[in-house]
């Protein structure tokens, strides 16, 4: 079997050694983006962030394959305090989450519907998320005041504004110069851009990127609810195969004595 | 209990049907690693009926309902999510499991005489296995599955006067369409699978005729008791069945661990593209086939015009080398004349034209290779060096290929492909040459 | 391989132990493995919602009228019975299968002759489906002779698949192919006009 393991160890070596090239090319197109904690065990995160989505995203934004119902269920909401601070614009907690604006209206408003967020995180990454959502700042020349660094001329305005504030772009962190950017108490870096503070939100900045975490770490159970199940339930599946592994090993063992 | 079996017996052949195939099927008593996946294959075969049926329960092929009807299944529909992740990690558990099987086949002789009905069958279920997955990818209705399709569709292009008619015939539309997603839909949950298991009812027909090969490569019919029995052969059950059931065990680790940790693959098994529904005013950036097709892509992708000139030159410079090969004057001749017209061919058609038709050989040369291996004996482990060297580099090349599939061309890329491109078919075009060159060792009269 | 084949009874009761041991390990997991593809088939979440209990208001309704509200796909029929109909309820009770509802499906606050909550028993709430096969009966409201429910009708309902008879409150006539009243779903009223189908959680009991 020499031959054999040989192969395999080339096998699994093989696609490191092609794939040097490639990865140069990848981070060559330049974005920047920041790392985010995502744990769908923080009840307590996934339940803002529901809040933030169900105040600021969905009065545009559907997630138009979400049950209200599902919110109460899987982020331990109380049925009562679900009918009252996030079912606006229906009565039925077992109703999808679509949004109140209609396409038609969108389209005149923005230009573009408002895509459905109930995948987002799937489709677009965590990390992108919430960069995007801190890297909104004020631009005379775009049409609703606004821009986005990571997403340039974005027809979504800030719709969090009221809690970050607003921010005016400064430039960006040259790469070689990497995390040793000296930064004043007004500045505040996104990706790689920087952002002057011009005038403070509800939320401190520390605050506001905590809010937008409990917001994409939403999003990222939004994406796929199942997951909450999913790996407890893999424990469990995993545990039993272990069993039979020892059992089945053993017969095995048990009917081979005749043959070795 | 034994009068009841008497009583089906008369009947029905099932105690002849059961040791034939199971009781008293000798197997060699050697099997391996490698000789696991020939059960598995049928396992996930099965894995994958099975939950298809569930799926096909829920899920509704119409393109202003299917992409919901997903997301239906996998919120509101109770274990749904379980369902379509067994069958989307099922499809690429198939073809990991059908490349090692064929690989097998491959390093122990398994398609040289006499069972090279087992390979043919073998390689056009792995035909049809592909033709299943691509039909089934269209069924999400997601953007990557529309375009998918689009692209794979639109390969049929190439063929003179008759492409455009046909791929409008394919597609029942003038661009990938609700007809489309109903047709496949179709043949992804009936047709084909109905094929497919006939198909696999044939390879083990034609298996258990001929016996089963072995890493020593030898037959164990040479070697018999005053039975009848070979003496290097024990039952397939209860010995295989017992061994196999281990394996079962490490796969459904391997195959379940997926499923509940890591379903979506960081993008590899479920693509993110796929997640947004199907736009055709909207073509994701990167297009990119699951990996499984990958290989196959990166040969299509290969395809340039600066490509086609070094192939030119290449069969032109194997055109001349036939004469100096020592064999038959009409082999000579008619071998030439083959070289030449390929050469001729490649100047005539375009890279467009040849992509495909790259591709399609590089799957249709599987077919071949029973009667491209000249080497005196099965198995590498007896093998020459220049046959293991070969082998090596054609794994390095397939991989290569695929992993350079599953990303964005670039200048250097496409070099590498074309490289493994021809790495590729080389492996195969110069089988006959390197088989039967170099000194095998001495091959054992029984199993070792 | 038979030169060292187990024969003593001790090989062949472990061997017999270690297969026994290993179906069952198999088994259960067999049976953990086909638990979630038969739970799948239960009604979705979306079909939970469907079904969610539906509020009517009847205060539209006239004395004497009636209409079919789906309830879970299914019609349920909102009777206000004049008092002549409610009078009519025990002149029939002779000709029942079944008058005290003692085969049948109703809440504990429907189980009397009028099969409707005391507080407003003139208000029949019921599932619109005949017992026998599950068609929906066709409303025979007119006190008098008809073709189908007979010379002298007190009104009732006529299920027009098999010739099943039922009174203004849903209960079955002997000697007809169906053999128990009709079902009465769970109820309550939210205020003096409007009612909940499908839920009576809220009922003081």
């Amino acid at each position: 079997m020499k031959i054999g393991n040989s192969i395999m160890a080339l096998m699994v070596a093989l696609p490191f050694v092609v794939s040097a090239p490639n990865v140069m090319a990848a981070t060559a197109e330049g974005v920047v983006l920041d790392s985010v904690h995502i744990d769908s065990g923080d009840t307590p995160s996934l339940q803002r962030g529901a809040a933030l989505f169900v105040n600021y995203c969905l009065s545009c934004h559907g997630a138009a394959y979400m049950r209200y119902e599902r919110l109460a269920y899987d982020l331990d909401i109380p049925m009562e305090t679900l009918a009252e601070d996030f079912m606006f614009t229906t009565d039925k907690p077992g109703d999808l989450m679509k949004t109140a604006m209609t396409e038609d209206d969108a389209k005149e408003w923005f230009g573009v519907a408002p895509p459905d967020l109930t995948l987002v995180s799937r489709v677009r990454n965590n990390e992108w998320l919430y960069t995007y959502l801190r890297a909104f700042y004020l631009d005379e020349n775009s049409p609703n005041g606004w821009n986005n660094s990571l997403f340039e001329n974005v027809a979504m305005p800030h719709v969090l504004y009221e809690l970050q504030g607003a921010q005016t772009l400064v430039g960006h962190v040259e790469t070689d110069e990497g995390a040793a950017v000296e930064t004043s108490a007004h500045q505040n870096i996104v990706g790689d851009t920087i952002f002057e503070i011009q005038k403070v939100g509800k939320n401190s900045p520390e605050e506001f990127d905590m809010a937008m975490r409990d917001l994409v770490n939403f999003l990222s159970y939004l994406a796929e609810p199942a997951q909450l199940q999913r790996r407890s339930i893999g424990i469990w599946v995993l545990a039993w195969l272990a069993v039979l592994f020892v059992v089945s090993f053993l017969l095995k063992k048990e009917y081979w004595r005749d043959i070795h | 209990m034994s009068n009841f079996m008497e009583w089906v017996d008369r009947r029905f052949p099932a105690t002849k049907v059961w040791n034939e195939h199971l009781a008293e099927y000798w197997t060699p008593k050697n099997f391996n690693f490698w000789y696991y996946f020939g059960s598995l294959a049928m396992l996930v075969l099965v894995i994958q009926i099975v939950t298809g049926i569930f799926l096909t329960m829920h899920y509704k092929p119409d393109a202003s309902l299917a992409f919901a009807s997903v997301e239906y299944i996998m919120r509101d529909v109770p274990w749904g999510w379980l369902m379509r992740y067994l069958h989307s990690t099922g499809a690429s558990a198939f073809f990991v499991i059908v490349y090692l099987h064929m690989f097998r086949g491959l390093i122990y002789g398994s398609s040289r005489e006499p069972r090279e009905l087992v390979w043919l069958i073998g390689c056009v279920i792995f035909v049809t296995l592909m033709a299943e997955a691509f039909m089934g990818y269209l069924l999400p209705w997601g953007n990557m599955s529309y375009w998918g399709a689009q692209v794979i569709i639109s390969l049929f292009d190439v063929i003179p006067y008759l492409g455009p008619i046909l791929t409008e015939w394919i597609r029942g539309d003038f661009v990938v369409s609700d007809a489309t997603l109903n047709r496949f839909f179709a043949f992804h949950v009936i047709a084909l699978p109905l094929v497919l298991c006939a198909l696999v009812f044939l390879h083990i027909v034609a298996l258990h005729k001929v016996g089963s090969n072995n890493p020593d490569g030898i037959e164990i019919k040479d070697n018999k008791d005053e039975n009848g029995k070979p003496l290097d052969g024990i039952a397939f059950h209860p010995y295989y069945t017992v061994k196999d059931l281990v394996g079962v065990v490490v796969f459904f680790m391997v195959y379940l661990g997926v499923v509940f940790f890591w379903p979506d693959g960081s993008g590899v098994l479920l693509e993110k593209d796929n997640f947004a529904p199907a736009n055709s005013l909207q073509t994701p950036p990167d297009i990119v086939p699951l990996w499984y097709f990958t290989p196959f892509y990166s040969i299509l992708r290969a395809s340039t015009s600066d490509f086609l000139l070094i192939l030119t030159v290449i069969t032109g410079v194997a055109a001349v080398a036939t004469f100096f090969i020592d064999t038959k004057r009409s082999n000579k001749i008619s071998a030439f004349i083959c070289y030449a017209l390929l050469a001729v061919g490649l100047s005539i058609f375009d890279a467009k034209f040849w992509g495909v038709v790259m591709m399609g050989s590089a799957i249709v040369v599987l077919f071949l290779l029973p009667w491209l291996d000249k080497s005196p004996v099965k198995s590498i482990r007896y093998r020459s060096m220049p046959f293991k060297i070969a082998v090596g580099i054609f794994v390095i090349a397939f991989i290569s290929l695929g992993y350079l599939g599953m990303h964005p061309v670039s200048e250097l890329s496409t070099i590498q492909a074309q490289l493994c491109t021809i790495l590729y078919f080389s492996f195969f075009a110069l089988m006959p040459f390197y088989t039967a060159w170099g000194k095998t060792k001495p091959v054992p009269t029984r199993l070792t | 391989m038979s030169s060292n084949e187990d024969s003593t009874n001790e090989n062949r009761s472990r061997r017999r132990f270690i297969t026994g041991l290993t179906s069952a390990a198999w088994a259960v997991g067999a049976g953990f493995s086909v638990t979630p593809f038969v739970l799948s088939m239960n009604p979705s979440a979306r079909a939970k919602n469907a079904g969610a209990p539906v509020e009517f208001d009847f205060s539209k309704l006239q004395l004497g009228q009636m209409v079919k509200v789906e309830w879970r796909g299914q019609p349920v029929v909102v009777l206000r019975r004049t008092p002549e109909m409610m009078s009519g309820l025990s002149d029939v009770t002779n000709l029942l299968a079944d008058p005290d509802s003692v085969g049948s499906v109703q809440p504990t606050y429907a189980l009397n002759a009028a099969r409707a909550d005391t507080d407003r028993n003139d208000v029949l709430v019921m599932l619109s489906v005949c017992t026998h096969l599950g068609c929906s009966p066709v409303e025979k409201l007119a006190v008098g002779p008809d073709p189908e429910m007979g010379e002298d009708s007190k009104g009732g309902f006529f299920c027009p698949c098999h010739g099943s008879k039922f009174d203004l409150a849903g209960r079955v006539y002997k000697n007809v192919p169906a053999n128990k009243n009709m079902d009465i779903p769970p109820y309550q009223f939210l205020n003096e006009n409007v009612i909940l189908i499908g839920d009576d959680s809220a009922r003081v009991s």
